[in-house]
């Protein structure tokens, strides 16, 4: 069982997030994370699921979703050729005594500072998901108010063709 | 806005184009437009039904019978619901239906008007694809991508959600020529390169062995399939959806394979060499349980038409997604080419022979005295029918009895809930096989229980003049579950006694249709000319045993070749 990021794009139809997800559960896999957003092509969506299966079951979740009449594309990409982002906004408990602590590991970890209150400190971070993982990890040292984080998107990585010679 | 077609009209034309002759449906408040526009045409016949359920029933037995989509309607609200099992029983056997339902005006919808129902969410996950039209000026183009994706690639049931305003509003968008979908572009071209390897591996068996599903008959493979296996020398075992796609009096038939198929079939799934699978989806009632079990040694080869079926429950060496007619008819032209390696299969093709007529003998039933058995009366439908009869069924027992005793001999003549396993859809599904063929025979070969689940639609074949007949086997329990519950769960028959039975033959009077209480052998085909004859609906009343068991059969867990109940076979 290994984590799988699936891109598919949609034609942008009343009803075809439903219909992704519906297929999802209906053959009773997990969805770790899906974000839908608009795609280069109009009146198509791309959404970006993260799950997890073998080979196997990947595939037969890339024959379920071809088969939806809206799907135009399924890929699925494959972590080391491809670019995976995460967004993740976190509201951490700082006071004057540790203030200038939280600052400094989030400069560390190249997050930026979007809010600061007399209590707290609003963190944002884009970032690979195993780093931003970390990065948690590592504030819940001062105690976490708020988490948000939007989900997987990814892109694959263009391998240039070696010119002739 | 006084110009174009009203909404209702172009759904008219629309049918017209599809050259839809029949409709079955029931009217309901939101409905009306499109029931008023139908109330002067005289080219789509509206047949109305007594439930929703029948209606998408009928329109599911039309389009098996014809091949043709079935088209069903219903109101908002109740009445889509009342379709849904149709839908999904449709869906499941890949069968052509395009439903429409009425939907609460635009503005009413999500303010949980009287009637609505969320159809688009309800139906999504139970049909092929489904469409909610939001404005009239989409309304050709949605009816006409309805049809196009009913009616193509693996095939299934399309809901059309028609919002009462939508119905009623003109507009002068009408769509011409074929629909385009980007992400709808089903490949039914099989691969060369892989038919080329199949057809290599189908020449080199030496115990070549077919497996056809209904994908064949849906494909309208059946006569290529039979050249087929006369070429190669190939048993045709078929699954319960297939039966029909060779004539089941073939020396190469091997009838159906499964749960409760033929002991037979079943053993030489797991003696060939060479498994050629067309058109089965590896259904668990074909497969048995242990799926590692499932011809073993054989190399599997796997034809369908939605490459989502292949490798989803049986691993195979040579998956090929294709339309099984260009699938079978490629296969014969390449192996022709390979004539020169081809092995001597004679001793096998002796060996299948064998075995046909050792099951056809094991299956021959004698009359004893006058007892009344469920395998007598349809030894004596089988005899009585003619050769373009067509026979439905329901589901259990009847269904089991009817599919190791019926012989079919063409295509599209046996009629049965497969995916769904319905009760209630063998009579509703005759109606609308009577309907597309009205010059065959139509016979229902159901049990008491489901046909009291459907009996009220004796009116609809009473009023719109559609004379099937259905044959009863009365047996006052629910007789498959009871089986399970005596083999199975120490005989408690929780929940399958039936009480109350009601008088089938006055029940049939009280519509006007022909009843008649069948209680000795010797009167079955009295009994069947007297009902052809009447000329109207007709229900006989065949009193059977109330403890009789369809056998053999794989116990649950079992492997497909490890049967109970394998008395009467021969072959063991």
């Amino acid at each position: 069982m290994s984590t799988q990021i699936i891109s598919v794009l949609v034609e942008d139809e009343a009803g075809s997030l439903t219909r992704m997800s519906g297929m999802f559960s209906r053959r009773g896999i997990n969805i770790h994370s899906l974000t839908v957003s608009p795609s280069e092509k109009e009146g198509m969506s791309r959404m970006t699921i993260v799950t997890t299966g073998d080979e196997r079951e990947i595939e037969k979740v890339e024959k379920q979703l071809n088969k939806l009449i809206e799907v135009v594309k399924v890929n699925i990409l494959d972590k080391n050729t491809s670019v995976v982002r995460d967004l993740c906004l976190l509201k951490v408990y700082a006071d004057k005594e540790n203030r200038a602590e939280v600052i400094e590991i989030a400069n560390a970890f190249k997050s930026n500072i979007v809010d600061i209150s007399i209590r707290t400190i609003t963190l944002e971070i884009t970032a690979d998901p195993l780093d931003i993982d970390r990065f948690v990890e590592t504030m819940k040292n001062f105690g976490i108010k708020e988490l948000f984080r939007t989900g997987v998107t990814a892109i694959s990585r263009d391998v240039e063709k070696k010119s002739g010679g | 806005m006084n110009e174009g077609l009203k909404g209702t009209e172009i759904v008219v034309k629309c049918l017209k184009e599809e050259k839809v002759k029949h409709l079955f449906g029931f009217p309901g408040g939101q409905l009306i437009p499109l029931y008023d526009q139908l109330y002067e045409e005289t080219d789509i016949r509206s047949i109305l039904v007594r439930h929703e359920q029948g209606a998408a029933h009928a329109a599911d037995g039309y389009a098996r019978a014809s091949g043709d989509p079935g088209v069903c309607m219903a109101t908002s609200g109740p009445g889509a619901t009342n379709l849904i099992t149709g839908l999904l029983n449709a869906t499941m056997d890949s069968i052509p239906v395009v439903a429409f339902t009425a939907q609460v005006p635009t503005k009413a919808i999500g303010t949980d008007a009287f009637q609505e129902a969320d159809t688009f969410g309800i139906t999504m996950p139970i049909t092929k694809h489904n469409f909610l039209v939001k404005s009239t000026d989409t309304l050709s183009w949605t009816i006409k991508g309805a049809f196009k994706i009913a009616n193509t690639g693996r095939k299934g049931a399309v809901v059309i959600d028609l919002p009462n305003d939508v119905q009623q509003k003109r507009s002068k968008e009408y769509h011409h020529g074929e629909v385009k979908f980007a992400g709808y572009n089903p490949s039914i071209v099989p691969n060369p390169l892989q038919l080329k390897r199949i057809a290599q591996k189908l020449v080199e068996a030496e115990r070549p062995l077919i497996l056809a599903g209904g994908g064949v008959i849906l494909a309208n493979a059946t006569e290529d399939l039979r050249i087929l296996a006369e070429y190669l020398g190939a048993g045709v075992a078929t699954t319960l959806m297939g039966k029909g796609a060779i004539p089941e009096n073939h020396p190469l038939s091997l009838g159906m394979v499964g749960m409760h198929g033929r002991l037979g079939a079943n053993k030489m799934i797991n003696n060939c060499d060479v498994l050629l699978v067309i058109g089965c989806r590896f259904s668990d009632r074909t497969t048995g349980w242990g799926l590692e079990s499932f011809a073993p040694d054989a190399i599997k080869i796997h034809c369908d038409i939605d490459s989502s079926e292949l490798n989803k429950n049986i691993p195979v060496d040579f998956p090929l997604v294709g339309d099984a007619n260009l699938v079978i008819r490629d296969l014969i032209k390449f192996i022709k080419k390979y004539e020169d390696v081809k092995k001597d299969t004679n001793i096998w093709r002796k060996r299948v022979n064998q075995l046909h007529s050792m099951c056809e003998e094991c299956e021959t039933v004698k009359p004893n005295g006058s007892k009344l058995t469920p395998e007598i009366i349809i030894k004596t439908i089988n005899n009585f029918l003619d050769d373009n009869a067509i026979v439905t069924t329901e589901v259990g027992q009847n269904q089991m009895f009817a599919a190791h005793y019926y012989i079919t001999k063409k295509p599209r003549q046996f009629i049965s809930s497969g995916g769904l396993g319905t009760m209630g859809f063998g009579f509703p599904a005759a109606i609308g096989a009577k309907v597309a063929k009205p010059e065959s025979q139509v016979l229902d070969i159901a049990g008491d229980g489901s046909f009291l689940m459907v009996c009220q639609e004796l009116a609809t074949a009473m009023s719109e003049d559609i004379p099937v007949v259905v044959a009863v086997l009365n047996n006052s329990f629910l007789g498959m579950v009871r089986q399970w519950q005596e083999l199975f769960w120490d005989k408690r028959y929780a929940g399958t006694k039936l009480g109350t039975i009601p008088d089938f033959v006055k029940l049939a009077e009280s519509f006007g249709a022909y009843g008649e209480r069948v209680e000795k052998a010797s009167d079955i085909e009295k009994a069947l000319k007297n009902a052809f004859d009447s000329g109207i609906v007709s229900v006989l009343d065949f009193k059977i045993e109330s403890e009789t068991n369809i056998l053999p059969m794989i116990p649950p867990g079992g492997r497909v070749d490890e049967m109970i109940g394998v008395g009467r076979c021969r072959h063991k």
